[in-house]
C-alpha cells in the first residue's frame, strides 16, 4: 500500500457539517447537488478538485436526505391582531376540531 | 294549527258582518258574537290596510279598472235590509271571500313551490303564470316592478319557490298569488344561475386557460382557506405531513356554506393575500381553497360571483379542491389548478417526498460513479508514467512520482471509503437497498486500488536496488541526481539493497573529466 504520509487533507464532511450547506432549503441543496454531480461527471478536473467536489456532493446529499427524513409539518392559523394586522398561532391537530 | 287559522280567518268576516255599513241588518248571516277575538285584531287590519293601499293593478291582462270600482259599485247598490236569509250578490260574496283570504295569516306571507306552467307577459309588463304540481294549479302574477328586481323570469318547466300573498281578483272571481320574490328550487334553477354567471364570467375571460399560473415547484409556505371544523383541514394536514412536511402551512379559516359563506371565503382569501411572514417578508407561495362534499346547495358559495372573482384575482397561484362527484363549481373554473378533492389539492401543491428520495438516490449513485472515475483517471496516468519511467529507470524520480500520486490516491481512497461507509450506514438506517450496490462498488474500488498499489510495489525503486543500484541522498534527504549537487566534504547517504552507507565526498569529478 501507499505510505500514509502527509494526511492533513480530507477530513470527512460528515464530522464537520458545513453551515452554508445545512442552511440551504431543500430545493437549493438539491440544485447544488445536481450541479456538483454534473460537474464531476464532465470530468477533466484535477484530482484534488474532484475530491473536494465529491465531498461537497456528499454533504449536500446528506442535508437533503435529512430534510426529507426529519422535517416536521408546521401548521399555523392566521388570526386578526390589533390594528388590522395578522399574526400566526400554531394549530395542532387537536385544534382542528375546535 | 288549522283551528286557530280558521277562527282567525273568520274573525274579519264576523267584524265585517257586524260593522260593515252595507251589510247591516243581515242578522241571520251573523255568526255568534262569542266567536269574536278582539285581541287578535289589531295586527290584521293594519296589514290588510297596507296591502289595500298598494296601487298595483292585479288584473290579468294588467289593464283592468281598479278593483275598488268593481267592488264598490255592487256594494253601493246594496239595498238589502230585509231580515232573514238573503241572497248574496256575486260581488258581495267575492268581497267576503277576498277579505277572508286577505286576513288569513297563512295566506298573507307564504312560499310555495311548484313547476311553472303557462307564462305570459301582459302589455303592461306584468307576468302571469301558473305553478303546478301533480295535484293542483295555482295562478300567479308578478307586477312589472317586482319583475325587475327578481333575478330571473319564470319559464315553463322550471321548478321554483315563489313568495307572495294570496288575493282574490274580484272581476274574474279568481284567487292568485301575487309574487314578490322567487328563489330557485332544486337543481334546475341553481343550474340556471350557474350557467348565467358562467357565461358572464367566461365572456370576461375569467376562466381563460391563458390566465392559469403554474404552481411553484418548491413551495415554502402554503395558505389554506377552509373551515376549521370538519375533516377537510385534517385531510390536508395529513397529506402534507406524509408527502412534504418541509412546507409551512398557514390556515385562514372561513365558513364554507350557508348564509354569509361567500363573504367569509372572500375575507379568508384576502387575509392570506395580505399576510407576510414578519421575519422573511415572504407571503404564501400557493393557496388552497377547499371544502368537503355536499349538495349543490351546500356548494353554492363556490358559485357566488364574489368568490369566483376573489379566486381569479388572488395574487398567488390557487388550487381549489371541492369534494364532490359531478358538479364543478365556478370557483374551480377560476382557479389556477382544479382538484377533485381537498386531499388532491394538497397533493398537487407540494412535491412528493418519495419521488425526491428516489431522485436523491439516483444522484448519489451518479456522484459515487463520478467520484470513482475521478480517481481512476489519475491512476491510469500513473500507470503510463510508471511504464515510461521504468524504461529509463530513473528510480528516484519514479519514487517521487509514486509518492505524489500515492498521496492523492490515498486521500481519494479515504474520502470515498469514508463517505461510502457513512452513506451505507445512513441508507441502511433507511432500510434501503442501495447499500448493497454501494458496498459492491466500494469493494471493487478497494480491490482495484490494492491491485494498483501492489503493482507499484513490485516495480518500486527499492526493488531495483537489489539489482545493484543505489539511491544517494544528501543530509536533507534530497535525492542527489547530479555531481553538481555535492562538493567535497559533503556527507551523503547511500541506500543499497539491504541497508545504507553514510559516506563523505572526497572529490567531485564530472563524467567529462
Amino acid at each position: 500500500m501507499t505510505q500514509p504520509i502527509l494526511d492533513a487533507a480530507a477530513t470527512p464532511a460528515a464530522s464537520t457539517p458545513d453551515p452554508a450547506i445545512t442552511a440551504l432549503p431543500f430545493d437549493r441543496a438539491l440544485a447544488d447537488l445536481q450541479a456538483v454531480v454534473t460537474r464531476l461527471e464532465s470530468g477533466g478536473l484535477p484530482l484534488e478538485e474532484s475530491i473536494a467536489l465529491y465531498e461537497r456532493g456528499v454533504a449536500l446529499h446528506e442535508h437533503c436526505a435529512s430534510l426529507l427524513a426529519g422535517a416536521e409539518l408546521r401548521v399555523q392559523r392566521l388570526v386578526d391582531a390589533a390594528g388590522g394586522s395578522l399574526r400566526t398561532v400554531d394549530l395542532r391537530p387537536d385544534d382542528d376540531e375546535a | 294549527m288549522p283551528d286557530r287559522d280558521d277562527s282567525g280567518a273568520w274573525l274579519p268576516f264576523d267584524e265585517f258582518l257586524a260593522s260593515g255599513a252595507a251589510d247591516q241588518g243581515r242578522g241571520p248571516a251573523r255568526p255568534p258574537a262569542s266567536r269574536g277575538q278582539p285581541g287578535r285584531e289589531p295586527s290584521v287590519p293594519r296589514d290588510a290596510a297596507s296591502r289595500d293601499a298598494s296601487p298595483r293593478d292585479p288584473a290579468p291582462g294588467g289593464d283592468a279598472a281598479p278593483r275598488a270600482a268593481g267592488v264598490t259599485t255592487p256594494a253601493g247598490r246594496e239595498p238589502a235590509r230585509a231580515p232573514g236569509p238573503r241572497i248574496l250578490l256575486v260581488g258581495e260574496l267575492t268581497r267576503v271571500i277576498r277579505d277572508v283570504m286577505r286576513e288569513a295569516p297563512r295566506l298573507r306571507d307564504l312560499w310555495v313551490e311548484g313547476e311553472v306552467g303557462q307564462v305570459s307577459i301582459s302589455s303592461a309588463g306584468h307576468c302571469y303564470f301558473t305553478l303546478k304540481d301533480d295535484k293542483a294549479q295555482l295562478r300567479c302574477m308578478i307586477f312589472r316592478d317586482d319583475r325587475l328586481s327578481i333575478p330571473f323570469e319564470p319559464r315553463t318547466g322550471l321548478r321554483l319557490v315563489a313568495h307572495g300573498r294570496l288575493d282574490v281578483f274580484e272581476p274574474q272571481g279568481v284567487y292568485q298569488l301575487y309574487v314578490d320574490a322567487i328563489q330557485p328550487a332544486g337543481f334546475g334553477d341553481l343550474a340556471l344561475r350557474f350557467e348565467a354567471l358562467k357565461a358572464k364570467l367566461t365572456a370576461e375571460g375569467l376562466f381563460d386557460a391563458g390566465r392559469k399560473r403554474p404552481l411553484p415547484a418548491w413551495p415554502h409556505t402554503i395558505g389554506v382557506a377552509t373551515s376549521l371544523t370538519g375533516a377537510v383541514l385534517q385531510d390536508i394536514r395529513q397529506v402534507f405531513a406524509r408527502r412534504w412536511p418541509l412546507v409551512r402551512v398557514v390556515v385562514s379559516s372561513c365558513q364554507v356554506q350557508g348564509q354569509g359563506a361567500p363573504e367569509s371565503v372572500v375575507a379568508a382569501l384576502r387575509r392570506l393575500a395580505r399576510w407576510t411572514d414578519p421575519q422573511t417578508g415572504r407571503g404564501t407561495d400557493v393557496v388552497i381553497l377547499a371544502r368537503g362534499g355536499g349538495s349543490l346547495e351546500d356548494l353554492w358559495a363556490f358559485n357566488e360571483e364574489i368568490v369566483v372573482r376573489a379566486v381569479a384575482a388572488h395574487p398567488c397561484p390557487i388550487v381549489v379542491g371541492v369534494g364532490h362527484e359531478t358538479d364543478v363549481t365556478l370557483a374551480e373554473f377560476a382557479a389556477d389548478v382544479r382538484a377533485a378533492t381537498p386531499s388532491v389539492a394538497a397533493e398537487l401543491a407540494v412535491p412528493a417526498r418519495a419521488e425526491q428520495q428516489a431522485r436523491l438516490r439516483v444522484l448519489v449513485g451518479r456522484l459515487d460513479d463520478a467520484g470513482r472515475r475521478a480517481v481512476a483517471g489519475p491512476r491510469t496516468t500513473l500507470d503510463a508514467e510508471r511504464r515510461a519511467l521504468d524504461a529509463f529507470r530513473p528510480a528516484a524520480y519514479l519514487a517521487a512520482e509514486r509518492e505524489r500520486v500515492g498521496l492523492l490516491l490515498d486521500r481519494a481512497t479515504r474520502a470515498i471509503d469514508g463517505r461510502l461507509i457513512a452513506e451505507r450506514s445512513r441508507l441502511t438506517r433507511l432500510d434501503d437497498r442501495l447499500p448493497l450496490l454501494v458496498e459492491g462498488r466500494l469493494a471493487r474500488a478497494r480491490t482495484e486500488l490494492r491491485t494498483g498499489a501492489a503493482g507499484l510495489g513490485a516495480l518500486s525503486p527499492y526493488a531495483t536496488l537489489g539489482r545493484g543500484y543505489a539511491i544517494v541522498r544528501d543530509d536533507a534527504g534530497r535525492v542527489v541526481r547530479s555531481v553538481t549537487a555535492a562538493v567535497a566534504g559533503d556527507a551523503l547517504h547511500v541506500t543499497l539493497h539491504e541497508g545504507a552507507l553514510d559516506v563523505r565526498v572526497e572529490a567531485v569529478r564530472d563524467s567529462a573529466s
